[in-house]
């Protein structure tokens, strides 16, 4: 029951700031208004493949609220600081090992941007632009798993940033360096099938596609639900990267001596 | 030097809401608390004192420094430093203070400490020349070259603190302010800034206001003490007058030669109105008593006559325990 | 204190910067790279969208190139001198904001050099953009020489205009303490929406970035003028008029707030 008291700790810290929260709220909103906006635009000069006009408001939609989940997560999850501070030795020395402690301290942080971020987030645009839900019960199960499959990703991936800060003192410049890949290459803004030819190769050779294109078609009836395999198979991958980089780190501390 | 008077400090607090969407009633409302922080402080430091500024946390301690150094304005009241008015003439009257708060560095982080006080000579108009005369006068006092090209970062605190003092000094302050400066130190380091800070008020005349939590710091150093609690000035004067008005018992130990009688009479005796014995064991008896009612020598001469003395001591009351006293009261 | 003595002090601050940073090599080099690869993944964002469609609401890739990397650059000036502005709730939180009021210059000035950031990454960046459109621009003859003056005349003004916008978004700090999330929509939503043409936009929105936060005064009015012959010449001089005024204006405030300062920080 650790993992969970972890978890629903994370979660709690953050409610004190629920207010200030939802100012953010309305920052981000902007943004995905505005993202909106130059779709419109586009489309009123332009048609937009298969996505149509409406069909580009609701990626564009679902996109920016699932940044909440699968981009947004914790700075290295946390763990420059720690390693700046010196925390880090004493977080090693626990009989958990570190990666499901993080992990589960990052899971409460998701859920409560899920539920404080992502849903009043979407709920505004389902209200603004008149979105549609899918009609489908199966649809919200494959959704469901790409976004968890997603967040998983995204955890192993801050954990990975966080743990190069024993190497290096620029490691928030990785996690900015991660989110240009995420706004290039997971279709943050342009679906995946709008990219050139080679850079759409290249995304597909990548986990980004994991983070949000591939929850979001799965979400608008367009994507095929046979992608969660390749959710799947990423997870198997960056979960082994993130045991062995544990290892690494360990062995790093201890040259040091804490 | 500093004059301070009927200040006055109040803040406005939003009043936090309780129970469902707090916080964003609490975002919304309009309700505020005011908070009297300092209530009607006045008092005058002349040149060359060095003044210890005491009292709990909470007490109004560093409002107080804070409007004296022009960081805050006052509600009410008016402050004079160096003949400047802080907060009309703030660049004026800042140039004469050096400032050195112990619990955040005014250095760069991130640069060695030589590099912090070229900027920090830059910004006070300090010429090289000047720079290097002030600093290689405190240098081996402070033994800056230890860590002459140390990132800040990377500086023991002991270090930092030393190398902040030094850096309040560059532009040559007439008026120190110390906000506890020896915080966090180890006993070896709090000595070494002691003596330096001693030294400066002794043989460079500068004029010091130190607020601390460790009472050894005022002991040693003021010569003077102000006492504040609950926003007003309990009391200002030297330290040994401090510890007559609170009236803690001195204790005294004396110890005999050979055998003893205590007064079998003594509990109704004259005597036990003004000192109280504490215990006696073998050949020592322990007691207290408050020397404004009876002076020690007549303590000893009473005591002379249940035996032959042998050897005495005496021990003060211990200053924290006074102003433990002080406070309470 | 004087204006050559402070930038004096400015230079200095650059140059042991400079030096301390470049003694972890890999780090800086990491550092910049990254900073490069996150602009240029901006850049893309808009490239591959006119790759895709052509043109946006008549403006074409070398035209919105021109917007975006004015804005870039403009941000990059901004930046680079008053990054601690953008900073300013950290000293207000830690309280470090006192030691900055016990000096014997202006307060702004003060925090100014508190902190230089070498923003090599979004120099290269803008500066490759800015060429590339402004010399695609020329091939087809829209655009001449005296674009060149032109276009740095208005990343000065523009850098003024995001500075105005800095501070009087920081000083909103000095009541409310926390000012992140205020800034993510006055300075990071704002100037990202102006990278594009306001035309896309609603009217409310495109008003409210010319009049409330006025970062369409940047590079959109400008380029009107200078790369589509719209408007007139007068908007060169309206546009420093509306730097001057936005300048004057959020130092006034600042001033104000300053006052209203309580010190809370531990």
């Amino acid at each position: 029951m650790l993992y969970f008291t972890l978890a629903s700790k994370a979660y709690t810290r953050n409610l004190q700031y629920r207010s200030a929260h939802m100012v953010h709220n309305i920052a981000s909103a902007m943004f995905g208004f505005m993202y909106a906006c130059i779709w419109i635009g586009l489309g009123r000069d332009h048609p937009l493949g298969d996505y149509g006009t409406a069909g580009m408001v609701s990626y564009i939609s679902f996109t920016q609220a699932l940044l909440w989940v699968t981009s947004f997560t914790t700075n290295g999850l946390g763990i420059p600081q720690s390693v700046r501070t010196g925390q880090i030795s004493l977080d090693l020395m626990r009989p958990v090992h570190l990666f499901s402690h993080m992990m589960a301290k990052e899971w409460g942080q998701i859920a409560y941007q899920f539920v404080y971020k992502s849903i009043p987030i979407y709920l505004l645009y389902v209200f603004v632009f008149s979105l549609q839900l899918p009609d489908q019960g199966l649809t919200y199960l494959y959704t469901v798993l790409s976004v968890l499959g997603a967040a998983y990703l995204s955890i192993c991936i801050n954990y990975l940033i966080g743990v190069s800060a024993l190497w290096t003192t620029e490691s928030s410049w990785l996690y900015w360096g991660n989110h240009a890949l995420i706004n290039v290459l997971a279709g943050f803004f342009i679906p995946l099938e709008w990219l050139p030819r080679w850079l759409e190769q290249i995304a597909w050779m990548s986990p980004y596609p994991y983070l949000l294109y591939t929850p979001t078609t799965i979400y608008l009836g367009t994507g095929d639900p046979s992608r969660l395999w390749g959710t799947l198979l990423w997870c198997g991958l960056f979960t082994a990267a993130c045991l062995l980089a544990t290892r690494l780190m360990r062995s790093k501390v201890e040259v040091q001596g804490g | 030097m500093i004059e301070a008077r009927d200040l006055h400090k109040e803040f406005k607090t939003a009043v936090v809401k309780e129970g469902r969407f707090s916080g964003l009633r609490t975002l919304f409302s309009r309700e505020y608390r005011m908070k009297e922080a300092v209530r009607g402080i006045s008092f005058q430091v002349e040149r060359g004192e060095f003044v210890g500024y005491i009292g709990p946390n909470g007490a109004g301690k560093s409002t107080t420094i804070k409007m004296l150094t022009g960081i805050l304005h006052p509600t009410s009241g008016e402050v004079s430093v160096g003949g400047y008015n802080p907060h009309r003439d703030r660049r004026k009257a800042v140039r004469q203070l050096g400032v050195v708060f112990g619990q955040r560095s005014q250095l760069w982080w991130d640069l060695p400490v030589k590099d912090s006080y070229d900027i920090l000579a830059e910004m006070y108009g300090v010429t090289a020349a000047e720079k290097r005369q002030r600093l290689g006068r405190f240098a081996e006092l402070l033994n800056l070259d230890e860590f002459w090209q140390t990132p800040v970062r990377k500086l023991s605190l002991g270090q930092r603190m030393r190398a902040d003092i030094a850096a309040a000094l560059l532009h040559d302050p007439e008026l120190l302010f110390l906000d506890e400066p020896t915080i966090g130190l180890d006993v070896h380091a709090k000595v070494n800034i002691r003596e330096f800070l001693r030294v400066l008020n002794r043989d460079f005349g500068k004029t010091i206001l130190l607020t601390t939590h460790d009472m050894d710091d005022i002991e040693q150093l003021c010569g003077r003490v102000m006492v504040i609690n609950h926003g007003t000035l309990t009391y200002d004067g030297s330290i040994p007058s401090l510890r007559e008005t609170i009236g803690l018992p001195t204790r005294m130990t004396l110890k005999f030669r050979g055998p003893f009688q205590v007064p079998d009479n003594f509990a109704a005796s004259a005597s036990a109105g003004v000192f109280r014995i504490l215990g006696v064991e073998g050949d020592t008896v322990r007691l207290e008593a408050d020397r404004r009612e009876i002076r020690a020598v007549d303590i000893i001469r009473e005591l002379d006559g249940w035996g032959e003395i042998d050897d005495i001591s005496m021990e003060e009351p211990e200053f924290e325990e006074v102003i433990r006293r002080f406070s309470s009261s | 204190m004087k204006a050559g003595s402070w930038f004096h002090l400015y230079r200095l601050l650059i140059k042991t910067s400079v030096r301390s940073r470049m003694q972890y090599k890999f780090n800086f080099i990491l550092a910049s790279v990254l900073a490069a690869l996150i602009q240029i993944s901006e850049f893309l964002m808009i490239a591959i969208v006119l790759y895709k469609f052509g043109a946006i609401q008549g403006w074409s890739l070398y035209e919105v190139g021109y917007l975006f990397a004015v804005m870039t650059l403009s941000k990059t000036v901004y930046r680079t001198f008053a990054d601690e502005v953008h900073h300013l709730e950290k000293y207000l939180i830690s309280g470090d904001f006192d030691q900055l009021l016990t000096r014997p210059i202006p307060v702004l000035l003060a925090l100014m050099p508190q902190n230089f950031r070498i923003m090599l990454g979004e120099v290269l960046q803008g500066g490759f953009i800015l060429c590339w459109s402004l010399a695609g621009m020329m091939r087809t003859g829209q655009v001449g020489w005296t674009a060149v003056p032109l276009t740095l005349m208005i990343i000065l003004t523009g850098a003024v205009i995001l500075f105005s916008i800095g501070l009087a978004t920081a000083t909103i700090g000095f009541w409310t303490t926390r000012i992140e999330e205020l800034q993510n929509i006055t300075e990071d939503a704002a100037r990202t929406a102006a990278q594009y043409p306001l035309t896309l936009y609603p009217k409310w929105m495109s008003s409210v970035l010319l009049v409330v936060i006025p970062v369409g005064f940047v590079n959109y009015v400008p380029s009107l003028y200078i790369l589509r012959d719209e408007l007139g010449v007068w908007v060169l001089p309206a546009i420093a008029g509306v730097a001057a005024l936005c300048l004057g204006g959020s130092l006034l405030f600042w001033r104000f707030g300053i006052t209203k300062y309580q010190s809370t920080g531990s």
